[in-house]
């Protein structure tokens, strides 16, 4: 399959469980290497990156998961400012940026709440936080809203829009037909491997 | 911070995982101790070889009927031999004094000896302590001489008990020093295997490789140093209380192992020690778990 994605798009992956959306992404985090073929990322050539380059490549995507992937013993501030401790951000960014993006997914006053006494949808939002608290050029979200109640999920699309709109680009794979009926934004159908649609303003199908 | 963190991290790691450092640290000791008492025992034959090398004699004992005819041929012959730097009579007499000299604290045992049973010697240093075969060759048939011994040939039972020994110390260090490394590695795979979420998480976010696994080297590193300490310890205490101590007696036969040459095995265990164990554990990283 050939695909295209050019800078600030949103797109949607969608397909049958086992069509090869989840590979896509694991692909582009480069946790696993194609056989052949060829993954470009900005000036980035995924496929032939060097193993000790990886985390350099990995800080400029940012990553959303169906489980949250939330540190239990952190708070929501301290998760966030994981990812730029392990960095070696100083803590001075910590303290500047952390609460300016726990305001902008909506966890104001949340901060030093502990993952298990967020709601589904909190927990998500602060994994948005941490996904996008280096100004990623990419973001990717593997079933984001897997986890969610419909509303819960509208929310936490209505975040990852307002995030598009800063010019990230934003890959997510999902199952869920609402939420990509509503967006109306690019939808790309995968089958056994194979590209089978690509519209611009598509729908679920 | 970022080390502050790293810290926090290698001392929950061990905490966690209490039993596991505790059986690793003393394997770690028994390997190192071992290994430290070896390396002693090596440096002693060199220091006993070097001890003796200067002083070690060639005794030709002659027979107790000897006439004086016969000595004064021995003793020009000795003399005009080449190997010879020193050559000195020793009289029954002088024989005996040595003798009650020596075992001056058994009194029964000098006296139940008598005077004349101990042979006059011509006692040889030599010029070259190796060509001490040469002149037993020489002398030891000939009229008038008893016996010729060569006093390395004694001390050499001396070198094949240390190094008996020796070789034994470095069969346990490395025996023990396998399962202690088997342990690193197990410690750290448990440790990994606790801290996965973290580790897949830093991975996620692009965290340098060095950082993810700097807290389990570093584990494996604190558990080597405390050993090699532990080890270090257990070889001070051997020698204040074993060759210092209860055995004094039979290790004063000996030059003494200096304090110099047990503190010099602080930095060498521990070096080796903590290179080993941050080997193992990296090693145990990137092909077990690829962190």
């Amino acid at each position: 399959m050939n695909v295209f994605i050019d800078k600030g798009e949103f797109v949607f992956f969608i397909g049958p469980t086992g069509a090869g959306k989840s590979t896509i992404i694991k692909l582009l985090l480069r946790e696993e290497i194609p056989d052949k073929g060829k993954i470009t990322v900005g000036d980035t050539d995924v496929t032939r990156l060097r193993r000790w380059k990886t985390p350099a490549y990995r800080r400029s995507i940012g990553c959303v998961f169906q489980d949250f992937r939330l540190l239990p013993n952190r708070t929501a501030a301290e998760n966030v400012a994981f990812a730029l401790e392990v960095i070696g951000k100083p803590k001075s960014v910590a303290r500047r940026v952390v609460p300016e993006v726990l305001e902008l997914v909506g966890l104001g006053g949340k901060e030093h709440r502990y993952p298990h006494e967020l709601s589904g949808g909190e927990q998500q939002r602060v994994a948005v936080a941490r996904a996008f608290v280096n100004r990623p050029l990419l973001l990717l979200a593997d079933e984001p809203t897997g986890n969610l109640d419909p509303d819960t999920s509208i929310e936490v699309m209505r975040l990852l829009d307002r995030i598009s709109r800063t010019g990230t680009t934003i890959l997510m794979v999902t199952h869920d037909s609402n939420i990509v009926n509503q967006m109306r934004r690019r939808v790309i159908e995968i089958e056994n491997g194979q590209i089978v649609r690509d519209q611009a303003r598509g729908v679920y199908g | 911070m970022r080390a502050k963190y790293v810290m926090s991290e290698v001392f929950l790691g061990l905490w966690r995982n209490i039993s596991m450092t505790v059986a690793m640290i003393i394997t770690m000791a028994v390997s190192l101790t071992m290994l430290g008492a070896g390396l002693l025992l090596y440096n002693q034959v060199d220091v006993i070889e070097e001890y003796y090398q200067t002083n070690l004699e060639v005794v030709v004992y002659l027979d107790r009927d000897i006439d004086q005819p016969t000595t004064d041929q021995i003793k020009a012959d000795l003399e005009a031999s080449g190997y010879a730097a020193q050559v000195k009579y020793e009289s029954q007499e002088e024989a005996y004094d040595r003798f009650k000299e020596t075992f001056e604290e058994s009194k029964d045992l000098v006296a139940s000896v008598d005077p004349t049973v101990l042979p006059a010697a011509f006692r040889i240093k030599m010029n070259d302590i190796n060509d001490a075969d040469k002149l037993i060759a020489d002398f030891s048939e000939r009229e008038g001489v008893y016996q010729v011994t060569n006093q390395r040939d004694i001390l050499q039972q001396v070198f094949d008990i240390l190094g008996g020994a020796q070789r034994l110390t470095l069969i346990v260090a490395l025996v023990q020093g396998i399962a202690a490394l088997m342990l690193v590695a197990n410690t750290i795979q448990v440790a990994a295997y606790s801290r996965r979420r973290e580790v897949a998480i830093m991975k996620l976010v692009g965290a340098p490789n060095w950082f993810v696994q700097a807290p389990f080297v570093l584990e494996a590193v604190f558990a080597g140093v405390i050993g090699a300490i532990f080890a270090f310890a257990t070889l001070i205490a051997a020698k204040f209380l074993v060759i210092d101590g209860q055995f004094k007696d039979l290790f004063s036969l000996m030059p003494p192992i200096s304090m110099q040459s047990i503190l010099l095995l602080l930095p060498i265990l521990t070096g080796i020690s903590a290179l080993i164990s941050a080997i193992t554990a990296w090693i145990t990283l990137r092909f077990n778990i690829k962190v």
